[in-house]
């Protein structure tokens, strides 16, 4: 079968050889069909070629399919899956991936999608314009410089098309028998800092769902002359209107459904729309700022905005290397090899809602300072095998806001399986801290407690080491950074020291050692990228635990071993990988 | 090339107990390369009394007028556009592409002229042009 199947690609790709060069050639320039991450926009061709662009990913990588259900609206009540129109038939498509033995999902939009027309609405559904909170239209340049227009999701009758899209796809894949695996997304972009969902929205959709929202909760009224009390209303509308949508998809695509994703996408925002509409549009550095600053807030990006002068320089290699199939495979919950390299980092913050107290403890700045792009913040904390095998080494912090019995049952089981916790003690449920005295207790433990800038517990277990403070006690500015530094140093944090000026950017992966390696206990590769137009300087200092191995696909950049470590010179737009081996000291 | 401002009007609130005034909030500072620097436009601010210069907002259109135009003269610009939200989002409407949506923004607003653009700019002109 196998060797079936590869005689019968060489040979379709030999009958459409001319036409394959040409589409590859083409695809370098702009691809309009596969904008990145492994996305397959199936609308955007005709169906006649979608065998050869599928033939065009890889073998090994899962074909991500968006659907773009405002596509398959026939009129207001019919949907076509392929009945009608070729372009449309999804049954045709699938059949495709499985003849050519084609691991494939689809993507569900579950708020309005910024690659789409309409957001994805229906035409006939598309009546009230999205607006941002600046009181902006959301229209999205894509990356065919076409303007997409968001609808609001606030309008009954788009809630009611897509209620009547879901049963009918759901129809289609059983009626087919068609089992690929199905991801519900949430689309947001980047402004100002802050990571806004496209279902926000202000216009008068959302005014009038609003209304009805308080008459339905608040039948006797309510008082809304204070602003702060209208706007957290408001934020929880917007929450359960986004529940209503995952909820009814998770409902009536039960048996596909995975899970759902929330996706940034680059270059979404309003204000990305005029800044990539000017001249000089938005340069390299300011798209690798956020995409680094979404890494460690642990959000998933997508590039499928992104004009091709926009994906180019360093933008390309930055996104294969760190955004690309292994990452993918990561995200999605895909197996991968420890051979290759995978993401790596040293501290995992929980939760987004705690991000506020972190930065007032100063932890953030310190992270920042001294182990950039090494820390990510995570909204959830998910427990599999794999993670744990993959996470056993990280320093884990969590913080009393917002932790629940679940939660902290959790986080003192990584602490009894060896793993290193901090738990900043502020806003703690008074139940949850009875909890841990009767844990420590119930465990024998010993419990020390140090008077340094907070009151802090300290305990071992084994490998395991649980530290508690008051972060609400730290003070603020560069005392807090004595806090830390001791903190760190105690928990031994086992890494190279990289001094790098803050427009430089470093990400780090991990692969386990193979036979050809020498007495390491792990490989660490860095990639770094100098997306500005000045000469960088960057020193590592391998601190008697690494050894530099190789240095790889230096483009205008050198390296030099020093008696401490590495000195690497980056010219303008230069990038260079480096492999360090992890020894033991002797 | 002119300036384009775009701003958008609030009307007055309640805010944690305390009375806002109705004002003009810049959104959006930008010229035909690129977005004014937000550091600049706080310090230009500052030449309008009244003004919220951190938040960038204005009490009256005069205010905002008279921004723009201090703005024009640090950089050395013959004029700016200014471009409340709501004519931006029927420019929006109008546009199908990048292109488009260039065209249509360099008609609309109200132009505000420096009768006497400098051929060299100010010191933040230099700075942040």
């Amino acid at each position: 079968m196998r060797f079936f199947e590869i005689k019968w690609r060489s040979a379709s790709q030999l009958i459409h050889g001319a036409k394959l060069n040409y589409l590859q050639d083409n695809s370098q320039k702009q691809d309009p069909v596969r904008p990145g991450e492994q996305w397959f926009f199936y609308w955007k061709t005709s169906a006649a070629l979608w065998e050869n662009r599928i033939l065009e990913f890889p073998q090994h990588e899962v074909i991500f399919i968006p659907l773009y259900w405002g596509f398959h609206a026939d009129s207001a009540s019919t949907w076509d899956f392929g009945e009608i129109q070729p372009e449309k038939d999804l049954r045709r498509l699938t059949q495709l991936l499985l003849q050519h033995n084609r691991s494939f999902c689809w993507i569900l939009p579950l708020t309005p999608a910024p690659f789409l027309p309409n957001g994805g609405v229906p035409a006939q559904g598309a009546r009230t314009l999205s607006l941002s909170r600046e009181g902006v239209h959301l229209a999205v340049l894509d990356h065919e410089e076409k303007l997409n227009k968001m609808f609001s999701f606030f309008d009954p009758k788009v809630f009611g098309a897509f209620n009547d899209f879901l049963e009918n796809f759901s129809s289609f894949l059983f009626r087919h028998h068609i089992k690929a695996p199905l991801w519900g997304m949430e689309f947001s972009y980047l402004e100002s800092g802050a990571v806004v969902s496209y279902i926000e929205d202000t216009s008068l959709a959302f005014e009038k769902g609003f209304s009805r929202y308080l008459k339905k909760n608040f039948p006797e009224g309510i008082d809304l002359t204070q602003t702060n009390e209208e706007e957290k209303l408001k934020a929880r509308f917007i929450d359960e209107a986004s529940g209503l949508f995952k909820g009814t998809a998770e409902n009536i695509l039960g048996p596909f459904w995975q899970g759902s994703i929330l996706t940034v996408a680059l270059g979404g925002s309003p204000r990305e729309t005029i800044e990539r509409s000017l001249t000089d549009g938005k340069n390299q550095y300011k798209f690798f700022d956020d995409l680094f600053n979404l890494h460690v807030k642990g959000y998933w990006i997508s590039s499928a905005l992104l004009l091709p002068e926009e994906k180019k320089e360093l933008m390309p290699k930055l996104l294969s290397e760190h955004f690309g199939g292994q990452e993918i495979d990561q995200k999605f919950r895909y197996k991968t090899s420890n051979r290759e390299f995978r993401p790596f980092g040293l501290i995992d913050l929980y939760t987004h809602a705690a991000l506020p107290g972190f930065e007032k403890t100063g932890l953030i700045g310190y992270l920042f300072q001294n182990y950039r792009w090494m820390y990510q913040v995570h909204s959830e904390l998910v427990l599999t095998r794999e993670s744990f095998d993959r996470d056993q080494e990280k320093i884990k912090i969590f913080h009393g806001l917002g932790m629940d019995r679940t939660r902290f049952g959790q986080m003192l089981k990584l602490f009894l399986m060896g793993q290193k916790i901090i738990l900043d003690k502020t806003n703690l449920d008074p139940e949850l801290e009875k909890r841990l005295q009767v844990f420590y207790m119930e465990n024998n433990l010993k419990v020390q407690s140090i008077n340094f800038q907070t009151l802090m517990t300290i305990t071992d277990l084994g490998e395991g080491k649980f530290v508690t403070y008051e972060g609400d006690k730290i003070k603020e500015g560069s005392e807090s950074f004595k806090f830390w530094n001791h903190l760190f140093t105690f928990l031994g944090l086992t890494h190279p020291e990289v001094q790098l000026e803050k427009d430089v950017f470093s990400l780090w992966r991990i692969r386990d050692v193979s036979s050809q390696d020498l007495n390491f206990l792990d490989v660490r590769r860095v990639n770094f990228y100098n997306p500005t137009s000045y000469k960088k300087k960057i020193t590592i200092k391998t601190k008697k635990h690494f050894a530099l191995m190789r240095t790889i696909d230096p483009l205008k950049a050198e390296a030099r071993s020093t008696t401490d470590g590495v000195e690497v010179d980056l010219l303008p737009f230069g990038r260079i990988a480096l492999d360090f081996g992890h020894y033991e000291e002797l | 090339m002119s300036l384009h401002l775009i701003y958008h009007f609030h009307s007055s609130q309640n805010q944690d107990g305390e009375f806002r005034p109705a004002r003009y909030k810049v959104v959006y500072f930008f010229s035909g390369q690129e977005f004014l620097e937000a550091s600049f436009l706080h310090e230009m601010a500052k030449s309008v009394p009244e003004a919220d210069h951190r938040e960038l907002t204005f009490m009256s259109l005069d205010d905002i007028k008279a921004f723009a135009l201090r703005v024009c003269q640090e950089l050395g610009e013959d004029q700016a556009r200014l471009v409340s939200v709501l004519d931006y989002n029927i420019a929006l409407d109008g546009s199908k592409d990048r292109e488009s949506l260039q065209k249509t923004l360099s008609n609309f607003g109200d132009l505000v002229g420096n009768e006497a653009p400098k051929r060299s700019s100010g010191l933040f002109g230099r700075l942040f042009k």
